[in-house]
């Protein structure tokens, strides 16, 4: 069964666009990453889906019901970007209250382990670092044992560390068999812990497939090779090359045809050594799909 | 529902700020205007002795205080900081985010009718029927219904910063225009005439009546039902509206 379909979704904000056309379908049990600069429509796409936002066209369906009935039947955990806590209260009891409200809650010892809170359980919720809040919202999320998580850019406000536990406090949760969307800006968290990354830009989708596939679609390799003192004019007329970057003695060219252009490179006259081809990596992926939308 | 509504009342009585002016000021202002009209005789509309009519004055005065304050700022603020949208993302519907809110803004307005009418016997000797007395203090914690409305309204309509100069305004003006600070009868005519068809007004006049052994009239009992269900009406599509303002 699908825990996501998304049919041709569309909506505006004023004479804001922020989604347009949108379709896509998510299967249960796969995690999710939503890859894409500000103002890409990711959180507008999470509005949606937790039932906070309704689509202007198109339909949105969560396990088969529209997202409100699938909030309602405690179907859906989430953590929104400005989603803070309540004042007056401890950890455990705001995650033991959000803990009732869902039909089949997780046991509280499992929630604040998950959410590394066992220590923090006694103190008050709203007097706590950053990272830590953090934690609390996400063990709110994952109280009630929801089937499908959905997570708005989940360790904004966290340092190294916290990121490195939260995602493993995420994945120990996917692990369930649990459907996990989770958007971000940040490249290597979507290639680390997503099974599929879907590149969002201007309100549309612009890229879908895993980390690999991504990264070969855009099609774009470097070129690199030690320049030495040698000049560099010229090298930006070579087949192919889209872009030129000198790095101390080193030049990096940006090519959408990577033979032809070393094959040029040779044919200059210049001394080339320690000559690499490479594919694109995941950030120069991203950045030529999403700023062609832009 | 009542899960929230638990919630919200160990929330409330967490804030120091807000016990402290929803019973301690009510408590404090009577026991000063009690001491200053003492010896007065009676009200003369009412036919109340000072003291007892003062009483239902500052335990209106105190309901209706703790009912805005449960509400309208603090509600702003949830929905500033996005608690409230976190909220909507669980089994929790707005209807019962809002049917909670007001009854947990009643709860909190019961113990300001208590301890004033409480103190009102005890320290100034007001003598009234039991009964009278029991029917007071539930018929007008039922009454205090419109005021959580009102509250939850202004919270959902103003920004957090603006929330609590409104409320405050709002709390004023209804104390005044209700008669709660000097009877009606000293207002200038004008106000007079709004004066009572405000929710207050009726308010007071619901206290005074039963305490005096008398059954209130249809018109306040109408009056109060109808600022309840208008404000209720209002309140509810204004709540949703707000989850989805982004």
């Amino acid at each position: 069964m699908d825990a996501i379909t998304v049919t041709n979704v569309a909506k505006s904000y004023g004479t804001v666009r922020a989604v347009a056309s949108l379709d896509l379908t998510i299967p249960a049990g796969q995690t999710l990453a939503l890859l894409g600069p500000n103002g890409a429509g990711k959180s507008t796409t999470i509005s949606m889906l937790v039932g906070l936002a309704r689509p202007d066209a198109g339909a949105v369906e969560v396990f088969g019901d529209d997202p409100a009935t699938a909030v309602a039947r405690g179907r859906v955990g989430a953590m929104l970007q400005d989603g803070a806590l309540v004042e007056g209260l401890t950890v455990k009891e705001v995650v033991g209250f959000v803990r009732g409200l869902y039909p089949e809650p997780l046991p509280l010892a499992e929630i604040l382990a998950t959410a590394d809170l066992t220590d923090l359980a006694g103190r008050r919720a709203d007097k706590l670092s950053g990272g830590q809040r953090q934690r609390v919202r996400f063990a709110l999320a994952i109280a009630g044992a929801p089937k499908l998580l959905v997570l708005d850019e989940p360790t904004a406000a966290m340092d190294v560390e916290s990121r490195r536990t939260f995602w493993a406090s995420m994945r120990a949760y996917a692990a369930g068999g649990r459907t996990i969307l989770f958007a971000t800006h940040y490249m290597e968290e979507a290639d680390e812990n997503a099974d599929r990354i879907v590149v969002m830009a201007g309100g549309r989708i612009v890229a879908d497939g895993s980390a690999a596939e991504i990264k070969s679609r855009s099609g774009t390799r470097t070129v690199r090779f030690t320049l030495g003192d040698q000049s560099a004019a010229g090298l930006d007329l070579l087949e192919g090359v889209t872009g030129i970057e000198i790095r101390g003695t080193t030049a990096i060219l940006t090519s959408t045809d990577a033979d032809a252009t070393t094959a040029g490179l040779y044919r200059t006259g210049l001394t080339v050594r320690d000559l690499e081809v490479r594919g694109a990596d995941l950030e120069e992926a991203f950045l030529n799909l999403t700023t062609d939308q832009s | 529902m009542p899960t929230y509504l638990r919630l919200e009342v160990v929330r409330m009585f967490r804030d120091r700020r807000f016990t402290f002016f929803t019973l301690a000021v009510p408590v404090a202002f009577y026991l000063l205007w009690a001491s200053v009209f003492k010896g007065n005789g009676t009200e003369p509309k009412t036919g109340l002795d000072i003291q007892t009519y003062l009483m239902v004055s500052m335990a209106s005065f105190g309901a209706i205080g703790a009912s805005l304050s449960t509400t309208g700022q603090r509600f702003a603020a949830e929905r500033a900081s996005g608690w409230l949208r976190q909220l909507q993302t669980t089994p929790l519907r707005p209807w019962a985010v809002v049917t909670g809110r007001t009854v947990a803004s009643m709860v909190l307005a019961l113990p300001a009718i208590l301890l004033v009418s409480l103190v009102a016997v005890a320290v100034e000797g007001v003598r009234v029927d039991p009964l009278h007395w029991v029917l007071m203090v539930v018929l007008m914690w039922i009454a205090s219904l419109p005021f959580a409305a009102l509250g939850i309204l202004i919270g959902c309509l103003a920004g957090p910063d603006s929330a609590q100069p409104i409320t405050l305004g709002a709390y004023f003006a209804l104390s005044i225009l209700g008669g709660l600070w000097m009877p009606v009868s000293q207002l200038p005519s004008a106000l007079r005439t709004i004066a009572v068809w405000t929710p207050s007004n009726r308010f007071g006049n619901l206290g005074w009546t039963l305490v005096s052994g008398h059954a209130p009239t249809a018109t306040t009992a109408l009056v109060l039902v109808a600022w309840t269900a208008g404000l209720g009406a209002l309140a509810i599509p204004a709540y949703r509206r707000t989850l989805r303002a982004r």
